[in-house]
């Protein structure tokens, strides 16, 4: 019975201070060279607290799990971004004129943006003013409540934030391979949404409490403060000011993009830029503990950055292309891994991309030189160290890994994969995934009809 | 209570000095794992001559694009690959600066191509043809087709400092980059990128031993005597002078606006004009005035702000940038494109007669709201919020040691030591009076020139509009009508006929720019 009681008291107290897991203060070995402490509320809110040596300064970040992917319902494309926006809409205590006030009293450099997988919420400034944030960002989180015309009107902000977008031709090409690369996952579309959706929104208000209602709950959300602070002090904000956030029982499903039979083409007509193509195949969906996503990252930069053969012959020596490069994006489900070539001459789309299959092949049919493999993985390490020179960019790093498992130490185990990447893991990755039948081409020209085949 | 320490950490550290008469800032920081190092000239594209536009711009490029001390540029970048290493050119109207970054573990074998590319680069023809080609597609092509945006802040300053050193993008034209050859590129290197016009910075972990080394190579660059070239002043417009450039498939109208300003960093008012431009229209910022009643109250476009001086990049940067300091000045207000007649005639029934889209509108509402703070100053309530917002923030401006080394650097080109810190102290002693003193005495709004980057279907019925002060009624969706405060619509009533100072309205193929 003693030992019953026991186990109950600590489960008590688990549930009363959290579950804190995960923490590790040792970076020997890590990427990243401060300790990432994590405390997990009873809610179920995730709340990371990585202490950097800079006086007086903090970047806080909220991320919101949630992104173009969730929009699985007909004409609601873009709603998480739209959303983004009407986060900046006020609450009861702080009525949008309030919020503005309060916001401009922090003094911080304070903004969010959306993404396919999720939506952040940022702001960086005095450390000082670290509490203010935590109510701030905890009133809007559980609190938001906007009328029915501030939700009308917002939309017409997105409506010119597409406006401003599609000046581009490539936003216009983007939104094209999307749709075309994928018929059934929500990836089809991009993080703005469908231009018909947008102008749809004002009518959007109801769903847009149940959007609300499924995904700002705890259990979609990390909470991450870097900088001039302690874990402990942090914990305890996150508790003052989220403890009482109600986790909800929505579940996302996010439906499955069939595989892809033959090559596909899509081509916009536009001869007001440099005519541009791009090869789309389908990736991987990130993982920290498979090996296909880092040896593909490894690929990328040995086969299609400014040190490749593909880059000396058609960008330095042929002078054929403008730029050339290729990657996959991070993404939670599998995305794209793409190639992008601006030319010089539209003319010569069809020998560059010959070119490009070449090394392809190549890449697929022999092993990559390892000394080329070894400097790579050196540029990889120090890329990453030489960009988390302040609280910003260090949170906005983690907050990339946290969208893409939960878990921000993803970043040490990234990179603990990248030094086993292999040669032969390499032939693995590009025999995988370099399949023609799951290629999309996209083209920009001045022709009716995109010239590659 | 703790403050934000972290320029007085960084003051702490850095010294200036004149050795060599070059002027070097040093920023020592020990626990920093780079090593940042930036070579600046007084040049920039004011020194190009009339015939040359973009002389600078691809000297600079071929410079950190190209080979230099007889190692290829595929080399170089092979090279710099395992350290992560890396560098560019940044060039603007009167400076050229080029930024070298290296983890500290390697910066010994990095620093031979710092030397290099200042003191030998090899201007070869092949690396020549492919950098030329790049700045030719720019200003053939890619600078009407990437963000209307930034083209029509560029177009603005072709009004504002039409026939001035000052005019031209920093690429060129379309002629005058046909004209550059590599002979001239190599004259214009010896004759402008000189020890006479050259200032230096390091920051990170570097040894003194490097320090000394990287002044005394710096040194052996050009002797040639050179002496910056005064920029051209913005031009005072006659009236308004509206330029409409018409595309062929704008999706919305893109619009800047600007008039000359007396003032830059230098002068000690310009804080006091930072405070009164903070509240009207600080960058990217949800509570200023111009955002919260175009885009807040009106829901009619992304954004709304207001600049007293060039803001580099405005669309990615949420925080000013270094690297771009000017002493001939404008003030300006940018408003992010707002709907067409074409788009709202498809998007709403009700809007199916309307004959032109919402430009007139807003420029009439952005104007006025000047005018407004002209007549009635800033309030004390909002000029302490505003000030002790800016007090704050501006302390954000240099977080990296490349963005304090960039800011350091810019302080001694307005002859200041740290202009972060002593525009602390200007903010701290500025009164609300010495505000209204300096928005009063530097804005207006009776002389202006205007740019807006529209579609082809809007340009006519627009420019008649603007030029004959027609009325422009604001054309609302029925779904934000319905729930507008009668005080919105009331003063929309006031700004439809708002009388603006228009005397000339000009509509130009967008083919026609920047030739």
């Amino acid at each position: 019975m003693k030992i019953v009681t026991k186990t109950l008291v600590m489960g008590l107290m688990l549930l009363l201070l959290g579950n804190s897991y995960a923490t590790s203060k040792d970076t020997a070995g890590k990427i990243l060279p401060y300790p990432i402490y994590q405390q997990k509320l009873a809610n179920g809110l995730n709340v990371v607290t990585v202490p950097v040596d800079s006086p007086g300064l903090v970047s806080f970040h909220i991320v919101t799990r949630v992104g173009a992917r969730n929009e699985v319902e007909p004409g609601v494309t873009g709603f998480a971004h739209f959303f983004e926006h009407m986060m900046f809409r006020g609450t009861d205590k702080y009525p949008k004129e309030k919020y503005s006030a309060a916001l401009k009293s922090t003094g911080a450099a304070a903004n969010a943006n959306a993404t396919q997988d999720r939506t952040a919420y940022h702001m960086t400034g005095n450390a000082a003013k670290l509490e203010l944030m935590f109510e701030l960002e905890s009133d809007r989180f559980l609190n938001l409540n906007y009328s029915e015309h501030e939700f009308k009107t917002e939309a017409g902000a997105v409506k010119g934030e597409y406006t401003k977008n599609f000046a581009s031709p490539y936003s216009q090409i983007n939104e094209k391979r999307s749709e075309t690369a994928f018929t059934t996952h929500t990836y089809s579309h991009t993080t703005m949404g469908y231009f018909k959706d947008i102008v749809d929104m004002p009518n959007q208000f109801e769903y847009s409490k149940v959007f609300f209602d499924r995904y700002y709950r705890p259990e979609f959300n990390t909470l991450l403060v870097v900088g001039d602070v302690t874990a402990k002090q942090v914990n305890a904000l996150a508790e003052k000011y989220f403890g009482k956030w109600q986790p909800g029982s929505y579940k996302s499903v996010v439906p499955v993009e069939p595989k892809q039979q033959e090559t596909r083409f899509v081509h916009l007509q536009n001869g007001t830029i440099p005519a541009y193509f791009s090869m789309s195949f389908k990736g991987p969906a990130f993982s920290d503990t498979k090996i296909d996503m880092p040896a593909l990252d490894v690929l990328a930069s040995i086969v299609y950055s400014n040190t490749s053969e593909l880059y000396k012959k058609l960008v330095i020596d042929e002078q054929k292309v403008r730029f050339i490069s290729g990657g996959a994006g991070d993404s939670r489900d599998p995305g794209l891994f793409t190639i992008h070539v601006s030319m010089m001459e539209k003319d010569d789309m069809p020998y560059v991309m010959t070119e490009i299959k070449k090394a392809i092949a190549k890449v697929k049919a022999e092993d990559v030189d390892a000394k080329i493999l070894a400097t790579t993985k050196s540029n990889l390490k120090y890329s990453f160290a030489m960009g988390i020179d302040t609280p910003g960019a260090i949170a906005q790093s983690l907050s990339h890994y946290i969208q893409l498992t939960g878990d921000p130490e993803s970043i040490n185990r990234l990179y603990a994969l990248y030094d086993k990447v292999t040669v032969e893991n390499i032939r693995m990755v590009a025999n995988k995934y370099f399949k023609m039948e799951q290629l999309t081409v996209a083209t920009i020209s001045e022709d009716e009809k995109g010239a590659l085949k | 209570m703790k403050t934000l320490k972290i320029t007085i950490a960084f003051l702490l550290l850095f010294t200036a000095s004149h050795a060599q008469a070059m002027d070097v800032v040093e920023l020592k920081q020990s626990n920093s794992n780079k090593v940042v190092f930036k070579v600046r000239f007084m040049n920039g594209a004011v020194a190009d001559s009339a015939d040359k536009k973009g002389l600078t711009f691809a000297t600079a490029s071929l410079m950190a694009q190209g080979g230099a001390g007889g190692i290829s540029y595929a080399d170089i970048q092979d090279k710099m690959k395992p350290w992560a290493a890396g560098y560019s050119v940044a060039v603007d109207k009167q400076v050229t600066t080029f930024t070298f970054q290296v983890p500290v573990d390697f910066v010994d074998e990095f620093y031979p191509l710092v030397k290099n590319a200042l003191l030998t680069p090899d201007f070869s023809e092949k690396d020549f043809s492919r950098v030329m080609k790049s700045q030719q597609n720019y200003v053939d092509q890619v600078v009407r087709a990437s963000s209307d945006e930034d083209y029509s802040k560029f177009a603005l300053e072709d009004q504002l400092f039409r026939g001035g050193n000052m005019q031209s993008l920093l690429q060129g034209t379309s002629a005058s980059v046909k004209t550059i050859g590599l002979d001239d590129i190599k004259a214009h290197y010896k004759s402008t990128f000189t020890r006479n016009n050259i200032s230096l910075g390091i920051a990170g972990n570097y040894s003194e031993d490097l320090l000394k080394q990287f002044k005394a190579d710096m040194a052996k660059i050009s002797a040639a005597e050179y002496t910056p070239v005064a920029p051209s002043k913005a031009r005072q417009a006659d009236g308004i002078e509206v330029e409409i450039i018409a595309k062929d498939s704008a999706f919305g109208s893109a619009i800047f606006t600007g008039a000359p300003l007396a003032l830059t960093r230098a002068d000690d008012e310009f804080a006091a004009l930072m405070i009164a431009n903070s509240w009207m229209g600080e960058h990217r910022k949800s509570y200023s005035r111009l955002y919260q009643k175009i885009r807040q109250t009106r829901s009619m476009n992304y954004g709304d702000y207001s600049y007293i001086e060039w803001y580099s990049n405005g669309g990615r940067h949420q925080l000013p940038p270094s690297g771009v300091p000017r002493t001939s000045n404008y003030w300006s207000i940018w408003i992010r494109p707002v709907q067409i007649a074409t788009q709202l005639q498809s998007q709403y029934p009700e809007l199916a007669d309307i004959e032109i889209g919402h430009a007139h509108f807003a420029l009439r509402l952005a104007i006025r709201e000047f005018d407004l703070l002209i007549k009635s100053g800033l309030t004390q309530a909002d000029f302490e919020a505003t000030r002790t917002f800016l007090r704050s923030y501006s302390k954000l401006y240099a977080q990296s040691p490349a963005q304090q080394l960039g800011w350091l650097m810019d302080s001694k080109f307005y002859g200041r030591h740290d202009y972060l810190t002593e525009l602390d102290a200007l903010l701290k002693n500025t009164t609300l009076e010495q505000v209204n003193i300096a928005l009063r005495k530097h804005w207006q709004t009776d002389n202006m020139f205007v740019t807006i980057i529209t579609d082809i279907s809007e340009a006519p019925a627009l420019a008649y509009s603007l030029i004959n002060n027609s009325p422009s009624p604001m054309s609302y969706s029925n779904l934000v009508k319905s729930g507008l405060p009668a005080e919105v619509l009331a003063e929309d009533e006031e700004v439809a006929v708002y009388q603006l100072n228009v005397k000339t309205v000009n509509v130009i193929k967008s083919a026609n720019t920047f030739q």
